[in-house]
């Protein structure tokens, strides 16, 4: 099965430090989320796990869905997504944070909201994309309830959908 | 109660999304996660928002380097007097 | 293994007997050593049944886990006026977020007053959480070992270490603050 990981610079697993080479099959005796296993996204699962590198992985062996990923026994990187990049993460954010200046250009009265906007924008223009869509999906629900949340972290999925082609 | 279980307790909107754990909930719980004890959706809220959070990314590393740099202080040498009667105890010891 | 004794009895003189016994204790013993554990656990659980003996001969029979007490562990991990208060729309996250460790250079990191205020955060821990925080940590037993020889919970292990690690980790944000702001 094909599916998505996020790496920091250098193949390197975010929490656990380890370095993939690509290619090579990573095997685990096992697939237990957040234990042990080759951990993946996922195509809804991407907004949650931006990192430096965006990778296509193929999964084998036994494969598990939990939470916000998938874990298999075994896998390797296929590809790297060469379109993800800072300029596209860029774009991400500042559309995250658009649509949260929407939100709040069409409740003006609603300060907490505006605030929230601000804090997207603020953090989009540092370069904090995932702290940006964080916020957006925040604004989205303090606007619009949790259906409001979820149509933000949907167009954050839309955007990847896009990027991948 | 003191403010720490309260908030452990997470009183108040239901969170049911694991990425809207906080900062202050993180710092009760990042130990548990270093020593791999946490229930699977816990880890995995901890996570999500290390994965955004700078701040607790850095408590994380700072929790981390101290437990290396605990490692390295020197233990209570022992004192030279008791040193030689262990020594000497151990060389007459004879197997019975 | 000092360190350990010193938990079970009154003072550092009988806790030096303790060792010495404790070591006869493991060369008579050797040979019925069966490696279910290893030979360091074996050693200090070895130590630690012949410090308690000892405590309770001395009229020292408290059991670990209220060595040291709770009260003063109701202290906050953390300041509560790092995060922001409740209403604020970041409620509970970082106001003031600590230091990264990183921004420090690493000579900074690895001298002495780092090592120094680590030390010192340990000699001001209870006792239990010393004895906890040592085992793992100094010594490099697992939480499995640390259980065995201190014949504690694994629940009961891992809040003591917690709790020392805790004020540990505050000992040195509190000296990266420092170097920061110099």
């Amino acid at each position: 099965m094909t599916a998505y990981k996020f790496l920091r610079a250098g193949s390197v697993g975010p929490f656990t430090g380890f370095r993939w080479e690509p290619g090579q099959w990573v095997e685990t005796d096992r697939a237990a989320p957040c234990e042990t296993g080759v951990h993946a996204c996922r195509v809804d699962d991407l907004p949650y796990w931006c990192s430096d590198e965006l990778w296509e992985i193929e999964l084998d062996g036994d494969v598990v869905s939990a939470g916000y990923k998938v874990v298999a026994s075994r896998g390797r990187l296929v590809r790297r997504v060469e379109a993800w990049h800072k300029v596209a993460a860029q774009e991400l954010a500042d559309a995250a944070a658009a649509r949260s200046r929407g939100l709040s250009d069409a409740k003006p009265r609603d300060a907490m909201l505006r605030a929230y906007a601000e804090d997207a924008e603020r953090r989009a223009g540092q370069g904090k994309v995932y702290v940006a869509t964080f916020i957006a999906a925040v604004a989205a629900e303090h606007a619009g309830g949790p259906p409001g949340r979820d149509a933000e972290r949907a167009a954050q999925v839309d955007w990847f959908r896009r990027l991948l082609g | 109660m003191k403010w720490w279980q309260w908030s452990r307790r997470r009183s108040g909107p239901p969170q049911s999304r694991p990425e809207d754990i906080s900062c202050r909930e993180i710092v009760l719980i990042v130990n548990d996660y270093v020593e791999g004890a946490l229930p699977v959706d816990e880890r995995e809220a901890v996570e999500m928002h290390l994965n955004l959070c700078d701040g607790c990314t850095d408590y994380l590393d700072q929790l981390r380097i101290s437990i290396e740099l605990t490692g390295e202080v020197p233990t209570d040498p022992l004192a030279p007097e008791f040193e030689e009667e262990l020594c000497f105890a151990f060389r007459s010891f004879t197997r019975p | 293994m000092l360190r350990v004794a010193m938990m079970f009895v009154s003072s550092r003189a009988v806790a030096e007997e303790v060792v010495q016994e404790a070591w006869l204790g493991v060369l008579k013993g050797l040979d019925r050593f069966e490696g279910r554990s290893s030979l360091k656990t074996w050693i200090f659980r070895i130590l630690t049944n012949t410090a308690k003996t000892r405590g309770e001969r001395e009229g020292r029979s408290v059991p670990f886990s209220s060595l040291g007490g709770d009260a003063g562990d109701d202290e906050a991990p953390v300041d509560a006026d790092r995060f922001f208060g409740d209403g604020h729309r970041w409620a509970g996250h970082w106001a003031s977020s600590p230091r990264n460790p990183r921004d420090v250079p690493e000579e900074r990191l690895l001298a002495d007053e780092a090592r120094q205020r680590i030390a010192a955060a340990i000699e001001t821990l209870p006792e239990n959480q010393r004895a906890v925080i040592t085992l793992r940590d100094v010594d490099g037993f697992d939480a499995d070992e640390a259980c065995e020889i201190l014949g504690i919970s694994e629940v009961n292990q891992r809040v003591l270490l917690h709790r020392a690690r805790t004020k540990v980790r505050s000992a040195l944000g509190q000296y990266l603050d420092e170097e920061a702001a110099a």
